[in-house]
């Protein structure tokens, strides 16, 4: 990767190269999916039992930090949505366990307070939906507290569908920048007409035969027939400063080891500094660049169970909850097209003069506030490109057929089988050549004349070609082992796409100071061919 | 064991062959084709001396297939008008001047062709009769020489300051073309070094053009100990392609003394932006950062031509711009979530007049503008650049930007005319910072007396933090957001009146500027992020310009 090559001007090279070491390591460990992992409550009314304890998160440096977080109270059984296997909850998370819940039906949230002694009370708040009640805890300024050792259950209604955060309540800057903050996903209480019981993509990945299934937590994203979505990923941005860590964790042991004397008694809570804020990592779901891209659920993450890396065919239509966490905005930039921005903290926006219309921006940046959610829907087809994204040609054996449906795309509305290796594919193109030379065996004619592959450096997310998927890489320049060699995290049965999806403020795409890391994903543009298992 | 031996030597060769054979004999590779499969009608110009303007391009008068038979083979393409436009850039180093006099040091891009209009406030973008009318004059661009502003050619040490360099390739024979591409490798290395600009080359051109940008990476003189790659990431395209995303990991970069070609159809009009998208917080905080906006179909329909006619019966049956949620001849459309631009809810029976221009294609004539100020906000931090021009490794999570900057410049810069000149290591003089953004309103020189409407394309790079914009005394209009339109599915304009407006980095709006009733005189754009309104130790300047109404 040639990003790596830079950062033996930024750094020291003996400083550089363990933790470069370990996140090449990382790199290779496969690609990996996932929807939006998360966990609903027990019983019909859905009841989470939460508890907050210390723990350590890790980061691509090597930096092992001490955090506190929520996680799922010893012997509570939380059911895992929308997969199971490998699925876990562990006492401390970061971010917290994403609590799946459905609109209009009340649930409860216990959070039992085994933070250590010197952190005092904690809570949670839950902003945009409705309180019903509290029980059990101690008063606190913004709502009902667990004392240490204690609880406090709170009872929640949504009364609309959609992204929220949650978050301690308690001494708020410094326990939600220590890890105490999570994620809240309300499904919709009925599915539109419009919206299929199960995703396009599925429906196509079972018609070819290979095991779908359906990764949604729901057909729509709201009860509305212009929120259908196929596919969905939840990202949390958020910002961690080492030194508070340091000195949170100090003084806790400080506090525990104190043996007071009349002349100098022991401190009981903790005094740290949060004024100077000043951080180092740039989290999206708890991990830094590349750790975010291995899979959620991965054993070496205990506690950060959730990833960021998404993937999608052409043309799914992808939901994208997008939640601020921590102090600063984030102009998340989203490579490849827009996104149509569905609502706000919960709240769809429809036009002003046509409830059945949208009213929602369309944004190649959605910002990310501290405290707000925003859901979205993104896709790529390809569309006008201007030439053929497979690099079909005419004159070659099997080359498919491509019969636009109204919208222009090849679909099973136009006759396409639902296994066609060119599904969804944007019709207009079809055929077009882009390149001027001729090449493996896609015809010459095109407008573009390529560079010398000799004088260009190539990306491990880099198929080799200007195409889509293993057939076309085949029909071009073949799979060639082009260097970096044996690219995994796109490998030759893939042939993917690839888009970054990352924090705009560019100095938040590092890892304390190390380039490339932090607030980064790659985000793939997979083949009809390549089945997307969200398990991984 | 020989036919083995040969067999093998001979895939070997095979294998060469295939892979050199796009490949040209040098590594310079400048391209710019007349016609291509989707313009197979070259566009001419009868006076070179001129370049022309969009006003050369063929008229939209909507969607028409056509039939082509490219490498042998019947297809069909669909044309909407535009034509080939081609620039080239060089990918290197360079110096500027900060408001308060520091010399910075900086990795940019330079122009290598559209070089007299660049280093005159003007799109670079050329057609491809302009572009292939290759660079001649008996001195090569970019250093400043008897013709260039004042400013450009201040005084400097050993008395070679604004020296030029002698073009070795100019032909007497020719015509002067001080536009033209440079091509000749080393021209390209002689003009490239050291040239590099920012805003970085200003690209400008129409929807449904083809753009070929050529990227030549001459290597940074001042940072020998680099290898460093460049690329362009054209951000914010809709539908992008992942080859031509500039994005290194995802695709390829160009290395040191080699050219690549980026090619596009371009996309729907809008305020868009490009910048380097290797090791971006470095190559962006180092300024590989520049504009690019894309003109609506609507500029060139025929005058007279109803707006609201022109969406709706053009511009929404072409399927790739297409909004409808109605039928058409194939069956029942399910609205595109992410199209361009909704016909518009009210006809308002506005009609095209010649030399009218909009920011998108609105059918309603609501984006209407006189004036094209593109803005950039950008922010240098000096102890990035100064390290960033010694050996030493950069920090990042201490990056601090004490330069704010509008179009590479802080106030009172902004509103100095011309180019600015910055000295370089050889001691020649070479124009850098080439975009004030003093804008000039005539309240009485709009069409029938109105105002003159300054469109103010304003773009955000920064790389550290978020910055607001405000108006003193004009309101701003908010038209665009992240090139698109601000008007819901259902077609009502979302248009926002304001006096503010905030980005982060990556993001870009549109805003209008209506002069009408405005009393002349001298009115601010500034930043009430009141620590950006200063030069590093200066307690004055920073993100601020003027706006003259007459």
């Amino acid at each position: 990767m040639n990003h790596m090559n830079e950062n033996t001007k930024s750094v020291p090279a003996g400083l550089v190269c363990a933790p470069m070491v370990a996140a090449l390591a990382l790199l290779f460990t496969g690609t990996a999916q996932a929807a939006v992992p998360g966990i609903t409550g027990t019983g019909t009314a859905g009841t989470f039992n939460l508890v907050a304890t210390q723990g350590h998160i890790t980061q691509p440096d090597g930096a092992s930090i001490y955090s506190w977080g929520y996680g799922c109270a010893a012997g509570s059984s939380p059911s895992f949505v929308p997969y199971s296997t490998g699925a876990f909850c562990p006492a401390m998370q970061v971010p917290a366990p994403t609590l799946v819940v459905t609109e209009n039906v009340p649930f409860t949230v216990t959070l039992t307070n085994k933070l250590p002694a010197a952190v005092g009370n904690t809570s949670l708040l839950f902003p945009g939906l409705t309180l019903v009640s509290v029980s059990g805890g101690v008063p606190g300024l913004l709502t009902q507290e667990a004392a240490p050792g204690g609880a406090v259950t709170y009872t929640l209604l949504a009364t609309t569908p959609g992204t929220h955060d949650y978050l301690s309540g308690t001494q708020t800057d410094l326990q939600v920048e220590m890890g105490l903050y999570g994620a809240v996903v309300v499904r919709p209480a009925t599915r539109p007409a419009a919206c299929s019981a199960i995703g396009n993509d599925v429906a196509q990945r079972l018609g070819a035969g290979n095991p779908g299934v359906d990764y949604r937590l729901a057909p729509s994203a709201y009860d509305h027939a212009a929120t259908c979505y196929d596919r969905e990923y939840l990202t949390q941005w958020m910002e961690l400063d080492p030194a508070i860590h340091r000195a949170a964790e100090a003084q806790i042991q400080a506090i525990a080891s104190c043996s007071a004397t009349p002349a100098s008694p022991c401190p009981t809570v903790l005094d740290v500094n949060t004024g100077s804020y000043h951080p180092a990592y740039f989290l999206i779901n708890g991990r830094s660049m590349p750790d975010n891209m291995d899979a959620s659920y991965a054993p070496n993450y205990p506690n950060q169970p959730y990833n960021a890396n998404p993937h999608m065919h052409p043309g799914d239509q992808v939901l994208v909850r997008i939640v601020g966490q921590g102090h600063w905005q984030h102009p998340f930039h989203e490579h490849g097209n827009h996104v149509r921005i569905l609502a706000r903290d919960g709240n769809l926006i429809l036009s002003q003069t046509d409830a059945a219309k949208l009213g929602g921006r369309m944004e190649f940046n959605t910002d990310t506030t501290p405290g707000q959610a925003e859901d979205g829907i993104f896709y790529w087809s390809g569309k006008g490109l201007g030439w053929d994204i497979y690099g079909h040609t005419p004159g070659n054996a099997g080359n498919p057929a491509c019969i636009p449906d109204a919208n222009g795309y090849y679909t099973t509305a136009s006759g396409a089988s639902a296994s066609s290796p060119n599904y969804y594919e944007w019709c207009a193109d079809h055929n077009h050549p882009l390149e001027t030379n001729p090449v493996g065996s896609v015809a010459s004619g095109g407008p573009a004349t390529l560079f010398d592959p000799l004088v260009a450096t190539n990306g491990l997310w880099y198929n080799g070609t200007p195409y889509l998927g293993p057939q076309a890489v085949t029909r071009s320049r073949g799979p060639t082992p082009l260097p970096p060699a044996g690219a995994l995290q796109n490998p030759p049965a893939e042939s993917g796409i690839a888009f970054m999806w990352h924090s705009h403020n560019e100095r938040e795409i590092t890892t304390n100071d190390v380039f490339p890391g932090g607030m980064l994903m790659m985000m793939l543009v997979d083949p009809p061919v390549w089945y997307i298992d969200e398990t991984l | 064991m020989l036919s083995s031996q040969l067999l093998c030597r001979g895939f070997a060769a095979l294998i060469l062959v295939l892979f050199t054979l796009p490949a040209g004999a040098q590594s310079f590779m400048v391209q710019c084709p007349s016609t291509t499969p989707l313009h197979p009608a070259a566009i001419s110009n009868s006076n070179l001396a001129v370049p022309l303007t969009e006003a050369a391009e063929p008229a939209y008068q909507g969607p028409m297939v056509t039939n082509a038979t490219v490498g042998g083979v019947a297809l069909t393409y669909t044309l909407n008008g535009g034509a080939v436009k081609c620039q080239e850039i060089s990918g290197g180093d360079g110096y500027m001047t900060e408001a308060d006099g520091n010399q910075t040091f900086m990795f940019a891009f330079g122009p290598l062709s559209g070089t007299d209009l660049i280093q005159h406030g003007q799109p670079g973008t050329l057609f491809a009769a302009d572009f292939n009318n290759y660079y001649n004059s008996p001195t090569l661009p970019s250093v400043c020489g008897p013709a260039a502003p004042a400013s450009c050619a201040s005084a400097g040490a050993a008395g070679i300051t604004g020296t030029n360099i002698t073009d070795p390739t100019y032909n007497p024979a020719r015509a002067t073309s001080v536009n033209g591409a440079i091509t000749d490798p080393a021209t390209i290395m002689t003009v490239g070094v050291m040239n590099g600009n920012i805003p970085a080359p200003l690209f400008a051109f129409d929807e449904d053009d083809e753009f070929f940008l050529t990227l030549s990476n001459v290597g940074m003189i001042m940072r020998p100990d680099l290898f460093e790659t460049h690329t362009v990431h054209f951000h914010g395209y809709p539908n992008a392609s992942s080859f031509y995303d500039g994005v290194p990991d995802a695709s390829w970069a160009i290395n040191i003394s080699a050219s690549a070609t980026y090619y596009y159809l371009a996309p729907d009009a809008g305020t868009y932006f490009w910048h380097c998208h290797i090791t971006p917080p470095e190559h962006l905080q180092m300024g590989m950062v520049g504009q690019l906006y894309v003109r609506p179909r609507q500029n060139r329909v025929p005058a007279g031509t109803s707006l609201y006619t022109a969406s709706t019966t053009w511009y929404q049956q072409d399927l790739r711009t297409a909004c409808l949620d109605s039928g058409n001849s194939n069956g029942t459309i399910t609205p595109d979530i992410l199209c361009s631009t909704p016909q518009p809810a009210i006809n308002t029976g506005f009609t095209h007049a010649a030399g009218y221009k909009y920011a998108y294609d609105d059918g309603d004539g609501s984006t209407r503008y006189d004036i094209d100020v593109p803005v950039q906000i950008h922010g240098f931090d000096p102890n990035f650049h100064f390290v960033g021009m010694t050996f030493n490794p950069e920090g990042f999570a201490d990056m601090k930007d004490k330069y704010f900057l509008l179009n590479g410049r802080s106030y009172p810069d902004t509103v100095t005319p011309g180019a600015i000149g910055t000295e370089d290591s050889d001691g020649r003089t070479r124009f850098s910072q080439p975009l004030p953004t003093l804008i000039t309103l005539d309240s009485h020189g709009g069409p029938g007396g109105t105002g003159q409407r300054a469109l103010l394309r304003i773009a955000d790079l920064d790389v550290t933090e978020y910055q607001t914009l405000a108006s003193l005394g004009i309101p701003m209009k908010l038209v665009g957001f992240n090139a698109k339109l601000l008007r819901d599915q259902a077609g009502n304009n979302l248009y926002v009146t304001t006096n503010s407006i905030t980005l982060g980095g990556g993001e870009s709006l549109d805003v209008i500027l209506d002069s009408t009733g405005i009393a002349p005189g001298t009115y601010f754009l500034y930043t009430p992020n009141l620590d950006h309104l200063s030069n590093d130790a200066e307690n004055f300047g920073g993100l601020m310009t003027e706006v003259v109404v007459k």
